[in-house]
């Protein structure tokens, strides 16, 4: 599925359209993107007419949900989200979130992460989200570590990168974490008054 | 992709799974007896839903599968799944069907056939499996096999009344065996 309109501070999460593929296509050819990434990206480099087809796909596949991600009118990254799984309880997988390389170090990932899990917590109000990276990505470690997350595993040589093995990091964060963190200052709506007597 | 036949010991061989084998699994998973770790107990039935499956097993190149047979009968299923064939680490999963073989060292076999053929043909040199924690049978055959536990994820579901938590282990390519130009 395509994910909606969250709005953050700095950025906001939309669906995404084929428009935006030339610069996801982009990315996805960018070693500094995929050296960030568990698994490179959304998906391996391709021609703008198969990235067409993966949109559609995406679209159709209820068991995860894809974002743009847009600052000032400009699209500046993506994101996508594992649906929970019914055999487990409540566990939302956060798959890629990426920002174009060249506005990286503007808080801009900081503040799509945010919004991103205040779709997890705040709108699906998910148990756990879970997701891994590898041991070397500073810069999403420390959105993960700001965030709440915890380490709970670290695989090794999980990744290859640079001409070496790389280890793995695989992080979760849970909704009391988030309810304490940023309860009271990241809510998607008001709260309502009390109901008016008919 | 579907796996070679590999002979075991004690009866125990993989063999390449063949869509009759994949019919087997939708009663095989309806059992609970088989799958208090695993899943919903939740099946799709229908015969072409196995033949999807199957062919989707045969043809995706990030995967290996293989049917466990016991002598000379199909129990259950294994595979390496989602291969990243750059890092050459993948992920592990195995099923005993026949509940009533259950004690027999048949995973523990299938286990250590699976992992040599990781390291021998496909050049892996990464391995790791996610296993219920109370599932001893299962995680005492991985570690049979070299699995070392490198994570633990608490909560992981609920079921009948408590909480599961799971196990991630992973295995590595034994030096002795490491034969690429770096040895990394």
């Amino acid at each position: 599925m395509l994910g909606g309109i969250v709005r953050g501070r700095r950025v906001s999460l939309r669906p995404m359209r084929d428009d935006d593929l030339p610069g996801v296509s982009r990315w996805s050819a960018d070693l500094r993107v995929r050296r960030a990434h568990s698994a490179g990206y959304w998906a391996e480099p391709a021609t703008l007419a198969t990235w067409k087809e993966r949109l559609a796909e995406a679209s159709k596949d209820h068991r995860s949900v894809l974002w743009a991600i847009e600052s000032d009118g400009a699209l500046v990254g993506s994101a996508a989200v594992g649906m929970p799984d019914p055999a487990f309880s409540d566990i939302v997988d956060v798959r890629h979130l990426t920002i174009d390389p060249e506005r990286w170090r503007r808080g801009l990932g900081w503040d799509a992460a945010l919004t991103v899990h205040r779709w997890i917590f705040d709108i699906a109000h998910v148990r756990i989200a879970a997701t891994r990276v590898p041991a070397d990505a500073a810069g999403a470690l420390r959105i993960a570590e700001r965030l709440g997350y915890t380490t709970f595993a670290r695989g090794r040589r999980a990744y290859w990168h640079d001409g070496a093995h790389v280890d793995e990091t695989r992080l979760r964060m849970e909704l009391a974490t988030w309810d304490e963190r940023f309860g009271e200052s990241e809510r998607d709506y008001e709260a309502l008054g009390p109901e008016a007597e008919a | 992709m579907i796996g070679p036949r590999i002979a075991g010991e004690r009866g125990v061989s993989l063999v390449p799974a063949t869509l009759e084998h994949a019919k087997l699994r939708a009663g095989w998973m309806a059992a609970p007896e088989a799958t208090r770790f695993w899943g919903l107990r939740l099946v799709d039935a229908r015969p072409e839903r196995a033949e999807e499956r199957f062919k989707k097993d045969a043809t995706d190149p990030s995967s290996v599968s293989w049917t466990i047979a016991y002598e000379g009968e199909p129990v259950g299923f294994t595979g390496i799944f989602d291969i990243d064939w750059v890092a050459r680490d993948g992920e592990s999963g195995l099923f005993i069907g026949r509940t009533d073989l259950y004690g027999r060292g048949i995973a523990t076999e299938a286990v250590r056939l699976r992992t040599a053929y990781a390291w021998a043909e496909l050049r892996l040199v990464r391995v790791h499996n996610w296993i219920g924690l109370r599932n001893r049978g299962s995680r005492r055959a991985n570690e049979k096999a070299g699995y070392r536990q490198v994570g633990r994820f608490d909560r992981s579901w609920f079921r009948s009344g408590q909480w599961y938590d799971e196990w991630l282990g992973e295995v590595l390519l034994p030096e002795a065996l490491d034969r690429s130009p770096a040895g990394s």
